[in-house]
């Protein structure tokens, strides 16, 4: 059986096409924006940039260890605790 | 039992942090899970059963002391309440003072968005109840930030995305500032979609000046909350509402030499604000003094049906009576106070600022009652844990906002990347997120507040993020070294969960023999 390797870390361009699919498979539109223009409120270089760097942070939150038996975000109490005490008037 | 009672004990010291660690769970869990916190119901309320018991606001001034009326808009809120409710003050010339002001200098200050006019502002007044004891806030000049909803004003979040946007209803906390009598004298400009100074929408062309610097753009009002910190500092109104997720309140409370309160996460309810972070956002109170935000958080504090994240907590303790000092004598505190130093918290690279600092601290020590224990050890893997990713809430806001999107990505100007980075985060990276904040909070409050009571800090991050009450208020003047402008320069102070008692204890002893919340900015040239 063949040892799986760890794949190549994706290049600024895969990632660019990895973005701006996401986004158009939201029916989200960036081409409106201006390709570079530091003047700019926003343009795409930036805005991908941005995105780049927030999906290559994955691997930071993945190689974090956590006890997952005393940090889990789980829903106890259940969500029902909101309702355990009346709101003034009620 | 209440604070005078003998044994009282602050809320911080009675609240379980196993309670309230499992609380914050739960909450990251529900916003996780989407549909948990949209599932609460609805339920229309009257005014009177949003509003708790009214503040009990003693005399702002000695018996036999000297009251100042010549202009009420240099008082205090418990100066213009005490005066008001003597009869030696007219809520209508309250009133008309502000509304002065505000006709005359909001073109330079650029405080307000949207304002009700003179006469509908008088008509509000006149159609309060006549009991001062149901309108205690009457006459009060009050401005909300821009992202809470208001009916009768625009509420656009400083944004294109919801210019022209008026909501068919109105904030909680907004509802219960009008319940108790108080006025809204406008809506606060604020940074892009809770994000920056305020600037003309869809532009990084900066609008609201910070009151100190009314004359050179270039000093920031700090942001978000930039509008109403600008009005409160002006003179435009007498305190107010901002909301932070990233240091929005205590950022220009602190540029503007305000005192502020940002509360324990669900102290206040986020029902009509615009979210951002439905794990982080938290309304804040800003004032003049620590009373002032006591009487405010009085007000706002409390359990709304429209905001799960808000039941179920202990109920609000007298906040007015705690940042109420004892009279006469060396100052002190009311309850035993540990006060802990950041790390690095004199080696800021502006000496004056060292230097204020070490004064601040210095009076502290010399207030009854507090003990400084030095400089503290941050918790196990602090920079890993408040840094990006963990750190972060990339996941939050953009659920709320994917129509917006798809209408026109534009309109998000500066702060497209906040809101489209949500659709690229991960569901493990964000789980992963919500579990360290988990940790991050256990560790701050077990290792950080083992050390301390209240935390001298330079980073409210953290703090914003595991939903701990902060204050920020000021200590001095400084030059600014860019515009030459006079400016405030202010601390802020971190506490344990519901440790707003504690927080508005330390401040009202230390305002109670300093007068830098007293310093007003001069009006434009």
């Amino acid at each position: 059986m063949q040892v799986p390797t760890p794949p190549a870390p994706p290049s600024d361009e895969e990632l660019n096409a990895y973005i701006r699919t996401r986004y158009a498979l939201l029916g989200i539109d960036i081409s409106v924006l201006p390709e570079s223009d530091p003047e700019a409120p926003m343009d795409q270089a930036r805005l991908l940039e941005n995105a780049r760097s927030i999906l290559r942070q994955d691997v930071v939150a993945a190689d974090f260890e956590i006890d997952p038996q005393h940090h889990l975000p789980v829903p106890h109490p259940a969500p029902f605790s909101a309702w355990t005490r009346p709101a003034p008037g009620s | 039992m209440t604070i005078g009672s003998p044994g009282y004990r602050p809320q911080d010291e009675r609240v379980s942090r196993r309670w309230f660690l499992r609380r914050m769970a739960w909450v990251s869990a529900a916003a996780g899970a989407g549909g948990v916190l949209a599932g609460v119901p609805r339920q229309v309320r009257g005014r009177a059963d949003l509003l708790g018991p009214p503040p009990r606001v003693p005399d702002a001034w000695l018996a036999g002391a000297p009251r100042q009326v010549e202009d009420p808009t240099t008082l205090t809120m418990s100066e213009s309440m005490t005066l008001t409710r003597s009869g030696e003050l007219d809520p209508a010339d309250l009133v008309r003072a502000y509304v002065d002001r505000i006709e005359a200098l909001d073109g330079v200050y650029q405080a307000y968005a949207d304002r009700p006019g003179r006469d509908a502002l008088i008509a509000e007044l006149d159609a309060l109840p006549a009991d001062e004891r149901r309108s205690p806030l009457r006459g009060m000049c009050l401005v909300a930030k821009d992202n809470f909803y208001t009916s009768d004003l625009l509420t656009e979040g400083g944004s294109l995305v919801f210019e022209n946007f008026r909501p068919d209803y109105e904030a909680t906390a907004v509802t219960r500032m009008r319940a108790a009598g108080g006025l809204i004298a406008g809506k606060g400009q604020m940074g892009n979609l809770a994000g920056g100074r305020a600037r003309r929408y869809g532009t990084l062309i900066p609008t609201t000046r910070n009151a100190w610097s009314p004359d050179d753009e270039r000093y920031s009002p700090g942001g978000s909350s930039s509008g109403s910190a600008t009005a409160v500092a002006a003179r435009l109104a007498v305190a107010g509402l901002g909301t932070q997720t990233g240091g929005s309140v205590t950022g220009p409370g602190n540029a503007q030499g305000l005192t502020c309160v940002k509360p324990t996460f669900g102290r206040v309810s986020l029902y009509g604000v615009i979210p951002l972070s439905y794990t982080r956002d938290h309304v804040g109170v800003m004032a003049r003094d620590a009373r002032d935000a006591a009487i405010l958080l009085q007000v706002v504090a409390g359990p709304d049906p429209n905001d799960p994240r808000t039941l179920g907590l202990p109920d609000p303790p007298d906040y007015v009576r705690a940042a109420t000092p004892f009279p006469g004598g060396r100052p002190r505190v009311r309850w035993s106070t540990r006060v802990g130093i950041w790390p690095g918290y004199f080696a800021d690279e502006n000496e004056r600022v060292n230097e204020l600092r070490r004064a601040f601290v210095g009076q502290l020590e010399s207030n009854g009652g507090v003990e400084i224990v030095g400089e503290l050890s941050l918790p196990d893997q602090w920079e890993e844990l408040t840094a990006e990713p963990l750190g972060g809430s990339h996941g939050d806001p953009t659920a709320f906002f994917i129509e917006h999107l798809r209408r026109d990505v534009r309109n998000f100007a500066d702060r497209l990347p906040r809101f489209l980075n949500g659709m690229l985060q991960s569901a493990d990276t964000y789980v992963r997120v919500q579990q360290a904040r988990n940790l991050l909070l256990d560790r701050i409050v077990s290792q950080l507040f083992g050390q301390c009571d209240v935390a001298l800090t330079t980073a409210t991050g953290p703090f914003d993020g595991t939903g701990l009450p902060l204050m920020c208020m000021p200590i001095g003047l400084d030059d600014d070294p860019e515009t030459g402008s006079r400016v405030p320069r202010g601390v802020v102070m971190a506490a344990r969960p519901f440790g707003e008692e504690r927080l508005l204890d330390v401040a009202a002893a230390y305002q109670a023999v300093t007068g830098f919340h007293r310093m007003r900015p001069d009006d434009p040239a």
